[in-house]
């Protein structure tokens, strides 16, 4: 697991937005900010990354910008930090076809559902928010039999396994998220489809198939029109492309990036968060 | 009823960026919050401010779901990018590396009116003015 160094400044609260913002760089994870101290976090446990802050602060000093700080620094590693709330984990069934269950929950499938069961640690896609469930209604009326599956930003693994369990022939998930190899590989084992689904660390340029009938992207809404040609390209013609991730406002915005080659069949929304379905003309 | 509220998380990150990586994984895992889940909307809320670093707010309420509020960017980062400059100057009362115009410290001091305990836009500007010149920024008029 990757180590991160936590530094803590303890200064005056007054002074806090000065520091912060004159720290920020590019290997700055982020801040937490409490009552009297900052904590810095970063994946540079280098002295040269902890001197550059302290010469910061220590000419911020001189300057009269800010009065007496101290600093202290912690190296910490890696965890599954979402185990806490993993435990409060409940199934979830979406649509008519699919529930979601995390293995330590017992599911009476009286409605003979495709059981997915999920393990998510530190990925996403649970069945929980919003877009996954939309992801998964519209798999559940677009998806044809042995089609051929990409999954781009897999996270858990949960489109991509819930495509092969409702009939497609094989699905191809790839996340650029350490954790989601690692997460998404436990949850193919977990749903013995190892032999229907494949997880790639990476990104979309990393897939080198193409013709998918079925793209799937639930990322956000700047990845997405980032990896447009792509997806494009990925998806075969006459073939679909769900995309979610995205709010309601943008809805408008992000299909004028995708309507020279595509057909809008449906947008699916739940609360504020949407989905398009797409169809490749050509 | 309202829900019980359990605790607060102070946070900057960049926006359009949050992932579970420190410090959001391990600050908000501790309180049982969804990560990820924060992360998708705080990342598709902040998506227009891409390149600037976003302060937010996290209620954590007891049945571990959450609401956040965020901030407008800290002085320092705004004044940075104003004066198109990276960081600020080592020697500060010696060389002044870098200018920003009254008009921009008005432009930051409207912007951060919100979350600055500032009586009006004059108060606010000499406060902004105030943090350039601890960042050995010079003020031009």
């Amino acid at each position: 697991m990757k180590k991160y160094v936590t530094i803590k400044i303890t200064a005056e609260p007054q002074y806090f937005d000065l520091i912060s913002g004159c720290i920020w760089n590019d290997e700055v994870e982020g801040i937490i900010e409490n009552d009297h101290f900052l904590e810095v976090s970063s994946y540079n446990t280098s002295d040269e990354f902890k001197n550059e802050i302290l010469d910061t602060l220590s000419q911020l000093k001189n300057n009269g910008g800010i009065a007496d700080y101290s600093v202290s620094s912690t190296i910490g590693e890696e965890r599954n930090w979402n185990e806490e709330w993993e435990k409060a984990l409940n199934i979830v069934e979406i649509g008519e076809k699919f529930a979601i269950k995390p293995s330590f929950r017992e599911y009476e499938n009286k409605e003979n559902r495709f059981v997915l069961e999920i393990d998510p640690k530190m990925s996403f896609g649970t069945g929980e928010h919003q877009t996954t469930r939309l992801m998964l209604l519209a798999l559940e009326k677009y998806l044809t039999p042995e089609a051929k599956v990409l999954d781009v930003g897999t996270g858990t693994g949960v489109l991509a396994i819930a495509a092969v369990k409702a009939g497609a022939k094989s699905a191809i998930g790839v996340d650029n998220d350490e954790w989601c190899l690692m997460n998404g590989i436990e949850n193919i084992e977990r749903n013995n489809c190892q032999k229907e689904v494949e997880i790639l660390l990476g990104d979309i340029t990393n897939v080198e198939d193409e013709d998918f009938d079925l793209v799937l992207a639930n990322i956000n809404r700047n990845v997405l029109i980032e990896i447009k040609q792509e997806l494009t390209k990925k998806t075969k013609t006459g073939g679909k492309l769900i995309l979610s991730g995205f709010l309601e406002n943008d809805t408008q915005m992000l299909l004028a990036h995708f309507e020279n080659h595509f057909t809008q069949t449906e947008l699916l929304q739940q609360d504020e968060w949407c989905s398009f379905v797409l169809s490749k003309n050509y | 009823m309202a829900k019980k509220i359990t605790g607060y998380i102070k946070l900057q990150i960049p926006a359009g960026q949050a992932n579970p990586s420190p410090p959001v994984g391990p600050a908000l895992g501790q309180k049982g919050v969804n990560i990820m889940e924060f992360c998708k909307q705080f990342n598709a809320k902040t998506q227009e401010k891409a390149g600037l670093i976003i302060p937010v707010v996290i209620t954590v309420f007891q049945d571990k779901s959450f609401t956040f509020i965020t901030k407008t960017p800290p002085a320092a980062v705004l004044l940075m990018k104003a004066a198109n400059k990276p960081k600020g100057s080592g020697e500060p009362n010696k060389t002044k590396v870098a200018e920003v115009t009254k008009d921009q410290v008005k432009e930051i001091a409207e912007m951060k009116m919100p979350d600055l305990n500032a009586n009006d836009v004059e108060h606010a500007m000499s406060m902004i003015a105030g943090t350039a010149r601890s960042m050995g920024f010079t003020v031009k008029d």
